[in-house]
């Protein structure tokens, strides 16, 4: 995220009132905030099936019968799902895109917000929009979509027909993974958790061939070794490497060839570094003990109730896990937890070299944000992720206290 | 003839013993082993508090709902079991020979007492047989196997009842009655009646699951 | 292909003829020695054969007490004999074998209460039905169920945009009732994640209705997720397709974390509650689920005794309680819903047995899921069960859970019992004032 460099870090603050939209609409749904913060966008309703989204205060033009999946994106852009006489659209940053749908939904963008993309369902038949522009092929069923960094999509897609309860159709094989809406020969009972390499070239994803036996397709080649059960698959530089259940554990293969030596009672959310150069993961090394594993070494803590992910900064120097131990949530560097414990935590932001580590917390229905294990602001009434600036001096803050919604820059 | 004797009541029940003990011993250290490395999430759910817990319901006699619905049945099985232990452990005889040889004594059993008890456990064995004969459900279950361990626990204590009325050549049923009781002993831990421990693994580990998990009762 | 005493639906019958000798042996001792330990052992060699465990089971009961239906019965003609001929089992003894684990046994656990070792005999059920499911020959409308499960991450087959635009027509009609009321869809950090199981969305999306409701009335936090990963049921667990059912439970509880909600609330379902709180999470290395579940009748209680929901007049007919085992035996909240009852119903009766003693409904443990060429059996299974319900001689049952309820119905239409059966939702959406909870008024 390069471009945060073209944020605003010297205005100390800037206020926007927004429990006053409350008196203006007949209600106000969930406020979302852009990354910058610049703006706190809601759906409003104004009327018997009239909704507006409201942006900083000003109302959107067009009114729509229904709308939902309001959304911030990276590139602080707003978009959402609106529908007028039975036709859903997609408006972003106000401006509806030209295909109209039947629905939409699972609405994602790429990391630097280029590129959008949308689920649609148009006369019962299935596919994927990016920018506005329609898979050609659509499909009788479609799930799993996936956005490649590029703006390149994938799902995977039913491919032959299936009455209702045929299981011998089902067993022959009918899905198969439909890159930009077209397909190859192969068919699989079933495909799940695609993963896109960074440059979309190439695609990687779970299949099971039939009930007992899992393995790892790669452009819709299927390795050699058959598993138990497959998780995610993702590119690691230019090798694919899965978790997979092999001989009763769960283990790491690379390019179809065992790679990690140990075996875990489970094994999941695998996170290369930037660089590529390492390789982290989500890991039980026994039954209910939950911890970090990176590059097949375990951290020296565990918890017992789960990692929720882990992060790790650009220049891979930091890796951070949040965790819930003893029905906490809690937040560890490294290997080391903060003492920080909280009902919720969000999503954490780091400076380049994770030497500066901010995240949003909630206690008691109260918002905070804390930075590397202090408190820096709060309480709110809601809040959005803190942003922390490439040079890692200076905290952005977006939260509504006493409706009014406040951007604060703290400098540390 | 003395000899063989000596050895029976001697060095024998030295054997009986440690086979009888070691091999329960051995059995719980196998299964604790095998549950560690191919059953871990066990111990996960296993609590003391609700373990005992539930042995100890099942201890009451009468308190589980179920032993209520078979009250003849669980009425026989609980004396059965308290004599099987009571009988031999606190019969004057046995004292004694464990006197001589260990200068340690306790307080014993008034023999007609013993005696008595003696004659519930071949009741009761002779009641189990009847139901297994008898009664659809257990018969549905019953194969020679069920028999022949019934048959291994009536023979000490129907030796020992001859031998103490002097019924038939005494000698004999002595020698009868101390070879069946060390056969029963050895046999306990490889046959079902290591369900002498067993028991409070599966009885402990399933109102764990009840108790720990499912908070809810098991009895 | 209708089921006789000698054929299965056409799922297994075809199944059974794609069979080799070779596969079937190599499968049956893959499972009883590979996948079980020490436990299952001990529940072999400790069981005295001493045939208590016969009166838990409402089959045997159903069945004037014939000895193949009784709990530990059906272990000797699946496992033990499994277990005595290494595996070289025929396709005769497999087809036998299907009907005992798949329709004759609701893995309620009711048998581990009355045998005095304490054997978990549904837990051997479920290794047979895992034997059954290796060998692909598990009844076809259960494992559609499954494909669907593998295929959607639901039980039914729904569509990822059928599902949405369910939940926005139910929050379009509950609007009649309060103006601004919603469903919020992905709401981050809400404090409840509501989930239901499938058949909701696809038949009786008036229970979403009527859950909205009473979340918007009493003020909560709520959201409601718009991916795959809502639906809490999971009949995989059930087939012994354990991989798909840590799938499915991975999906739910990723999705809660997704949204970073504090707990999970569940609708009126037994199973469900089973899958998410006590099963699935298994095989995911969670030793407990992740987050707090909450099911419905605890929900209630909570809101009830918190004042959030308050009755204006209590139901009036004669009703009475099944308690669903998996949330009496599977989770204690029998005393719980007793509670709920007095709060909201004037005239409770009994039904006894009743709490952690309770007989199944018949249907549970995947036996329903069985689907309709074997419903007549499944009446003729369950007679205690109607037997029991004659005898309160009350007007309205209430089960919650959804399983309970399909099958009581059955039963009740069947044996003529004339009762209605109801969800305690239900009861109290009838009962409660309409009105918004504010802190303090
Ligand atoms: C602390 C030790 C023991 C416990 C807790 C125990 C418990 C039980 C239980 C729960 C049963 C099942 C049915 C019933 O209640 O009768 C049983 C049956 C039985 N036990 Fe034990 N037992 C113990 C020791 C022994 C020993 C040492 C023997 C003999 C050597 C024995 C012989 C039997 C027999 C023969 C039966 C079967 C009755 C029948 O045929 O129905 N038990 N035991
Ligand atoms: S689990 Fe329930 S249905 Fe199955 S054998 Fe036991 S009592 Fe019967
Ligand atoms: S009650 Fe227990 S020990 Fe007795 S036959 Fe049934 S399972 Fe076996
Ligand atoms: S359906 Fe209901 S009564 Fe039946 S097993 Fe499930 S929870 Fe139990």
């Amino acid at each position: 995220m390069e471009e945060k460099h073209t944020w605003d870090w010297r205005t100390e603050l800037k206020e926007i009132p927004v429990s006053e939209w409350t008196s203006r609409y007949n209600w106000v749904e969930d406020p979302c905030m852009t990354p910058d913060g610049e703006s706190v966008a809601a759906i409003v309703n104004l009327d018997e099936m009239a909704f507006g989204i409201c942006v900083n205060g000003e109302l959107w033009d067009g009114e729509h019968e229904k709308a939902w999946h309001l959304v911030a994106l990276p590139g602080n852009r707003i978009a959402a799902a609106v529908c007028r006489d039975e036709e859903w659209s997609l408006v972003v940053d106000g401006q509806a895109w030209e295909n109209q749908f039947d629905f939409i939904w699972n609405l994602s963008a790429t990391p630097d917000g280029k590129h959008i993309s949308i689920a649609f369902q148009k006369d019962m038949e299935y596919g994927m929009a990016v920018d506005d522009t329609c898979w050609e092929e659509s499909f009788e069923n479609m799930t799993g979509m996936t956005l490649g960094d590029t703006g390149k999509t994938a799902a995977v897609v039913q491919v032959a027909p299936m009455a209702a309860a045929d299981i011998n159709a089902f067993a022959k094989g009918v899905f198969a993974v439909a890159q930009d809406g077209r397909f190859g020969e192969e068919r699989f009972l079933n495909a799940w958790d695609i993963s896109f390499d960074a440059t979309c070239d190439n695609l990687a994803w779970a299949v099971r061939l039939d009930r007992e036996q899992y393995s790892v397709a790669v452009n819709g080649t299927v390795w050699d070794s058959r598993f138990q059960q497959v998780w995610q698959p993702v590119f690691c530089g230019d090798a694919v490497v899965a978790p997979v259940r092999y001989q009763g554990q769960w283990r790491l293969f690379m390019n179809d060839e065992p790679f990690w030596l140990n075996g875990y009672a489970n094994l999941w959310r695998l996170k290369p570094s930037a660089d590529g150069r390492h390789l982290a993961a989500i890991v039980a090394q026994e039954f209910g003990r939950w911890t970090v594993a990176e590059d097949d070494q375990v951290w020296p803590v565990t918890w017992d109730t789960m990692v929720r992910d882990i992060y790790y900064s650009d220049d891979k120097d930091t890796l951070l896990a949040v965790f819930k131990d003893c029905g906490a949530w809690g937040l560890a560097r490294n290997g080391t937890a903060w003492n920080l414990r909280c009902d919720k935590i969000f999503t954490p932001d780091m400076n380049r070299d994770g030497s500066v580590v901010a995240v949003g917390f909630e206690n008691e229905g109260q918002f905070f944000v804390a930075v590397n294990d202090q408190v820096i602001a709060g309480p709110y009434e809601a809040m959005g992720d803190p942003v922390v600036n490439p040079e890692g001096d200076k905290v952005l803050v977006k939260g509504i206290k006493n409706g009014v919604y406040r951007r604060q820059v703290v400098t540390l | 003839m003395n000899a063989f004797i000596d050895f029976i009541m001697g060095p024998m029940v030295w054997i009986s013993f440690l086979i009888f003990l070691g091999g329960l011993g051995y059995k719980l250290y196998r299964i604790i082993h095998e549950v560690r490395t191919k059953e871990g999430y066990v111990f996960s759910y296993l609590t003391w508090y609700h373990s005992l817990r539930s042995i100890g319901a099942w201890l009451i006699p009468f308190y589980p709902r179920a032993t209520r619905q078979q009250p003849f049945f669980y009425g026989a099985s609980y004396i059965f079991h308290l004599a099987l232990f009571v009988v031999p452990l606190f019969l004057s005889a046995h004292i004694v020979l464990v006197e001589e040889a260990f200068n340690v004594s306790w307080p014993a059993l008034n023999d007609t007492f013993a005696d008595l008890l003696t004659v519930v456990i071949i009741a009761s064995l002779a009641f189990f047989t009847g139901r297994r004969l008898i009664q659809p459900e257990v018969k549905f279950l019953t194969t020679a196997q069920d028999f022949a361990l019934l048959f291994i626990v009536l023979i000490p204590f129907l030796t020992g009842f001859l031998a103490y009325h002097q019924v038939f050549a005494y000698q004999w049923m002595m020698i009868l009655h101390i070879l069946s009781g060390e056969f029963m002993l050895i046999i306990i831990p490889f046959s079902r009646f290591s369900h002498m421990i067993t028991a409070a693994l599966t009885r402990a580990y399933t109102g764990s699951e009840f108790g720990n998990v499912r908070h809810a009762r098991d009895w | 292909m209708n089921p006789t005493e000698n054929t299965l639906d056409q799922a297994v019958e075809e199944g059974l003829e794609r069979l080799t000798q070779e596969r079937i042996t190599r499968t049956v001792n893959q499972v009883l020695e590979k996948e079980t330990g020490a436990r299952f052992t001990a529940y072999v060699e400790t069981c005295m054969r001493c045939g208590l465990c016969a009166d838990a089971c409402s089959f045997f009961l159903s069945n004037d007490r014939d000895p193949n239906r009784m709990p530990a019965g059906k272990v000797k003609q699946t496992v033990w004999e499994m277990l005595e001929k290494k595996g070289r089992v025929s396709k005769d003894f497999l087809r036998r074998a299907v009907r005992i684990a798949h329709l004759e046994c609701n893995v309620c656990r009711r048998c581990s209460m009355y045998c005095p070792f304490g054997i978990d005999i549904a837990y051997m059920m479920l290794l047979v039905r895992r034997i059954i499911h290796k060998l692909e020959i598990t009844p076809l409308y259960i494992q559609d169920t499954v494909n669907s499960h593998s295929a959607t991450l639901n039980q039914m087959w729904v569509k990822e945009d059928e599902w949405i635009d369910t939940l926005q027509w139910q929050e379009e009609d509950a609007r009649e009732e309060f103006e601004d009321l919603r469903i919020p869809l992905d709401k981050p950090g809400a404090d409840i994640m509501y989930s239901v199981i499938a058949p909701e969305p696809k038949f009786q999306a008036g229970l979403i209705y009527q859950a909205a409701v009473i979340m918007h009335a009493a003020g909560m936090n709520w959201t409601m997720p718009s991916r795959p990963g809502w639906d809490n049921s999971n009949m995989a667990m059930f087939t012994g397709d354990n991989e798909i059912s840590g799938r499915i439970a991975r999906a739910f509880y990723e999705t809660a974390a997704d949204l970073n909600v504090r707990r999970i609330v569940m609708g009126e379902c037994g199973h469900a509650f089973r899958s998410v709180y006590d099963v699935g999470n298994r095989w995911d290395a969670w030793a407990m689920p992740p987050f707090e579940v909450v099911h419905a009748l605890e929900f209630y209680h909570e809101l009830l005794t918190q004042g959030r929901i308050t009755i204006t007049e209590k139901y009036g007919k004669k009703v009475t309680l099944h308690d669903p085992c998996n949330v009496s035996r599977g989770r204690g909240l029998h005393d719980m819903a007793r509670e709920v009852v007095g709060m909201t119903c004037s005239d409770f009766v009994e039904m006894t047995p009743n709490r952690e003693h309770n007989y199944c409904c018949g249907a549970g443990g995947g036996v329903i899921n069985c689907g309709p060429p074997y419903k007549g059996e499944r009446m003729v299974n369950n007679r205690v069960k109607a037997e029991q319900l004659r005898d309160t001689g009350a007007q309205v049952l209430i089960a919650p859970c959804h399983n309970c309820h399909s099958g009581l119905e059955d039963i009740v239409h069947h044996y003529e019992l004339n009762m209605e059966v109801k969800f305690l939702g239900d009861i109290i959406y009838e009962t409660m004032e309409k009105r918004v909870y504010t802190p303090g008024v």
